[in-house]
């Protein structure tokens, strides 16, 4: 297997390679190495094997391959080919370069899993938040994206700073609780847990939709494989606050990331604000697995951390379908707001097939895939509540009604999202000639489609694997459903082809039998595109009854002309609060703490040689002492 | 087999609290069974596609009667009623409860009313706030039996034990404001509206006619028939055989009925943003609850 992994990882680089002569022969071969990375992968994860080296504090590189590595991999590769097929029709301008930045990112993410000393870890790691910036800068170099990219590299620098202290300190030998803060951070940063997630819904949206996919797909699943490798493994023992410091993040991610993810009227921005909330449930999972580990409940434990890998899975999976479907609607009619689609899944069957599959997946709707690991993460949190001591019981029915909330928030926002996009009257004259977009997007999109059902229908085979990654890992017996001690047990199948079968023969019963085509009911109006009703619209009820939290912004401007309203203009924003209580303030204060270092450079030569003869002096100073050693 | 019963029972628990509710405002009122004869007169009737719609407004109501059906099935009779295909599970049963309301509100952005997306709205907002208090409710039920299998919460709840458990109270407490969002009735929303700007379940229906309508109206008659069968078994006193506890049942669910009833006489409408508050009143008894039974284990 590890030929085949080398094998895959070589093709990628000459696919990477290649894309700077032709983009897509590029991607064909990227495409091929990432499957035989994902074969590789899949194999490693199935036979439980491990690969090549272990971890070390060595500065020579080290590679290997374990089953958690492997599941990664196979991830990346089952999300990746599509994203690559779509992308074979999807980029145009600047296809070369890149196309050529993509398969390095890709190679850069398979480094941060495969890695197993510090400073290989390292440089996957700055390439992998590096190049996606590159190619989104090829991409498009307008201000507002150019500034996005800005806030993305200093966010993710100054909290992955928290990655080099935690892999220093292990190589180190640092102490544990040092390197289990500065992991929480560093890793959390990069995966987008509330508060430290203000880049995400800047970056993720302004790339090309493939490289978006990715990013929000896979990039950040990455970042959540260093948080389970570092804190759970490389660290030894994990310290007993992590558990409830990970229900906290996971609960104000979820909760936070749907909230701001309703009140967004951009697609790809609404998209990126879901991928917050569901990093929040998969960190939720693990926190629970942490904590049943420690009140001595091993096999839910590892039920509850095969549930947040499953959750990894299946986002990534959703997700990626999303993203790709908002760059062919973007494509198709011209708009990523909201407010500017509509009637889509009429013009784009297909398209909008699979990306109302996405949604109702990602809403956590039975059958499919996002309800299964749902379900999981409803039941670790469940038996969470259901034992002593206090403290854990307390967390973990306050975590489970809050990811109860989310899932009933993240369904209102997608009824938004597919009733805008897909169903209705066209909102423009655009949205109403858009066409059907090509071959290769569309298949990328079915593709991706099929798998949520799949994975929806067959959970039970593929949660056994994972949850024997666990660290007190747990035999749990495989078939299809989910059927497990202490739940009613989810027959998946069964669910699935009863709903199928039941709905079937009542449309069959209903018949097509129907009285002449009638208006929709408007109290007698004629129906107008005023009468539309709009992505504000339909979260207002929400709106209001979470005033105090949201803190909604509205203006209102009243023209008058000779005493006469001429016009009344009103607009409603909801701010980011994190961005205003915590990042601008930060930004004020790192400018002022810039501004005071800048009075050390006068620019006169005779201060700077007065501050190396300072230098010298105090080292001199400092080995006469003996303080160096 | 029993376990489908509620498929044909369902109708009458609505009918029943109409019937009870105009007896109590000294009015005759309809038998209480009513409601099938409306759904017989509705499924005489031609449907009616609004111009504009497609395929989603076509399949909702009969995906949404699935949902209700399934829930149906899921839901045990007393807790000896045995093996089920679809499992027992509580949760499911959240999902599947879930699905029927995303298909409801998707048919009403297709159909593009501007009153059956403002009941769309309204029954989602209200649903973020129901589905936090049921889960904790059913947590609470789920402690006695440490399972979320709904017959084996239901055997938990048997005897006199339960009663001596703060905790029950609590439970009680929080699903009763569930089953008073989840039905639809005073003081959340008014079912006998037919007000357009009012109503909160009815709105996504607004466009519907025939057959797609009697789906429908059986499915709010599930709903009713979900969460008061739950209510009673989970909350109210049963003990003793399968017989004994099939009557006690009955009698726990008649019960319901006619404090809905009496709650839908005696309470007004309440002003919609005033709801969440009133259900957070039954968060945090459930958060009590859980508290008291666990520092009492």
């Amino acid at each position: 297997m590890g030929v085949i992994a080398l094998a895959g990882a070589a093709i990628v680089a000459a696919g990477a390679a290649l894309s700077v002569w032709s983009a897509r022969g590029g991607l064909a071969l990227q495409a091929v190495g990432i499957a035989l990375l994902g074969v590789a992968g899949a194999a490693v994860l199935i036979s439980g094997d491990v690969l090549g080296s272990a971890f070390s504090a060595e500065i020579s590189p080290a590679f290997g391959l374990d089953p958690l590595s492997g599941f990664f991999l196979a991830l990346l590769a089952v999300t990746a080919i599509p994203a690559l097929v779509f992308a074979h029709a999807y980029l145009r301008t600047s296809a070369a370069p890149i196309a050529a930045l993509g398969g390095a990112f890709l190679l850069a993410l398979a480094g941060v899993v495969t890695a197993r000393d510090v400073s290989t870890f390292l440089a996957a790691w700055e390439l992998m938040t590096l190049l996606p910036a590159a190619a989104i800068l090829v991409a498009r170099r307008d201000a507002p994206v150019r500034s996005a990219v800005q806030v993305y590299l200093a966010i993710t620098h100054v909290g992955g700073a928290g990655v080099w202290i935690a892999m220093l300190a292990l190589a180190g030998g640092g102490p544990a609780a040092l390197i289990a803060v500065a992991a929480l951070i560093g890793f959390g940063t990069k995966a987008g847990l509330v508060p430290l997630h203000s880049w995400l819904p800047r970056a993720h949206p302004v790339a090309p939709a493939h490289l978006s996919a990715l990013m929000s797909g896979m990039m950040i699943k990455v970042a959540l494989y260093g948080l389970i490798r570092v804190e759970l493994e490389w660290l030894g023992a994990t310290p007993g606050w992590l558990g409830y410091a990970l229900l906290a993040l996971g609960l104000l991610s979820s909760l936070g990331g749907v909230l701001w993810a309703l009140v967004q009227h951009e697609l790809k921005r609404l998209l990126a604000y879901h991928s917050i909330e569901n990093v929040g449930i998969v960190v939720l999972g693990l926190g629970a697995s942490l904590v049943l580990a420690r009140t001595g409940q091993a096999t839910w434990s590892a039920i509850a951390f095969g549930a947040a890998l499953l959750h990894i899975a299946n986002h990534a999976l959703f997700k990626v379908l999303l993203f790709l479907g908002a760059g062919a609607f973007e494509r198709a009619a011209g708009a990523l707001e909201l407010d500017r689609m509509g009637g889509l899944l009429r013009r784009m069957p297909w398209t909008g097939g699979a990306f109302l599959v996405g949604a109702m997946a990602i809403a956590g709707l039975p059958p499919l895939n996002g309800f299964a690991s749902e379900w999981l993460t409803l039941q670790s949190l469940l038996h969470v509540a259901l034992d002593r001591p206090l403290g854990a019981a307390i967390a973990g029915a306050i975590a489970l009604a809050g990811l109860a909330a989310t899932a009933a928030l993240a369904l209102l926002c997608f009824v938004k999202v597919v009733g805008l996009v897909l169903l209705g009257p066209p909102r423009t004259d655009r949205a109403a000639a858009a066409t059907e977009v090509a071959p290769a997007m569309r298949a990328g999109m079915v593709a991706l489609a099929a798998l949520c059902v799949i994975a929806g229908l067959v959970p039970g085979l593929l949660l056994p694997e994972l949850a024997r990654l666990a660290p007190g890992g747990a035999t749990l017996t495989r078939h299809p459903g989910l059927d497990l001690p202490g739940t009613g047990s989810l027959p998946t199948l069964a669910v699935a082809a009863a709903l199928v079968a039941l709905t079937g023969a009542l449309v069959r019963a209903r018949g097509a039998r129907k009285a002449a085509p009638a208006p929709t009911w408007t109290c007698g109006q004629p129906v107008t595109p005023a009468l539309n009703w709009t992505s504000a619209g339909f979260t207002k009820p929400l709106r209001l009854v979470l005033e105090s939290v949201l803190r909604p912004e509205r203006e209102l401007e009243v023209v008058r002309d000779a005493g006469l309203v001429r016009e009344i203009r009103y607009s409603a924003h909801v701010p980011s609060l994190v961005d205003r209580h915590l990042l601008d303030p930060a930004v004020r204060a790192g400018l002022r703490g810039a501004a005071l270092a800048r009075r050390l450079q006068t620019g006169n030569v005779r201060t700077y040689a007065a501050y190396l003869l300072a230098l010298v002096i105090g080292l001199l100073a400092l080995a006469r002492t003996g303080a160096l050693g | 087999m029993i376990g489908l019963a509620g498929i044909v029972l369902a109708p009458l628990l609505p009918g029943a609290v109409q019937m009870l509710k105009a007896r109590l405002q000294g009015r005759r009122g309809a038998s209480a069974l009513q409601p099938y004869r409306a759904l017989r007169r509705l499924w005489g009737k031609s449907t009616v596609d609004p111009e504009g719609t497609g395929a989603v407004y076509r399949t909702a109501p009969a995906l949404v009667a699935a949902c209700l059906a399934l829930a149906l099935a899921i839901v045990p009779l007393t807790a000896h009623s045995g093996w089920s295909p679809l499992g027992r599970d509580a949760l499911v049963l959240m999902g599947l409860l879930a699905l029927a309301r995303f298909a409801a509100a998707a048919a009403a952005w297709d159909t593009n009313n501007g009153f059956a997306l403002m009941g769309a709205a309204r029954e989602l907002m209200l649903a973020v706030f129901g589905e936090a208090l049921l889960v904790l409710a059913l947590l609470l039920a789920a402690l006695p039996a440490h399972s979320t299998d709904l017959a084996a919460m239901t055997a938990a709840a048997a005897g006199a034990g339960p009663w001596s458990e703060p905790a029950h109270w609590c439970g009680a407490l929080a699903f009763a404001l569930v089953i008073l969002v989840e039905t639809g009735r005073q003081p959340v929303d008014n079912p006998d509206t037919h007000l357009e700007l009012t109503m909160i379940h009815e709105g996504p229906l607004l466009e519907y006619a025939g057959r797609d309508l009697a789906y429908l109206q059986w499915a709010a008659a599930a709903r009713h028939w979900v969460v008061l069968v739950l209510g009673a078994e989970l909350f109210l006193p049963h003990w003793g055989g399968f017989g004994a506890s099939l009557a006690l049942l009955a009698g726990g669910v008649a019960a319901l009925c006619a404090a809905l009833a009496l709650v839908e006489t005696a309470q007004a409408k309440m002003r919609i943003l005033r709801v969440p508050a009133l259900l957070a009143v039954g968060g945090a008894a459930a958060l009590a609850g859980v508290v008291s039974w666990i520092a009492g284990t």
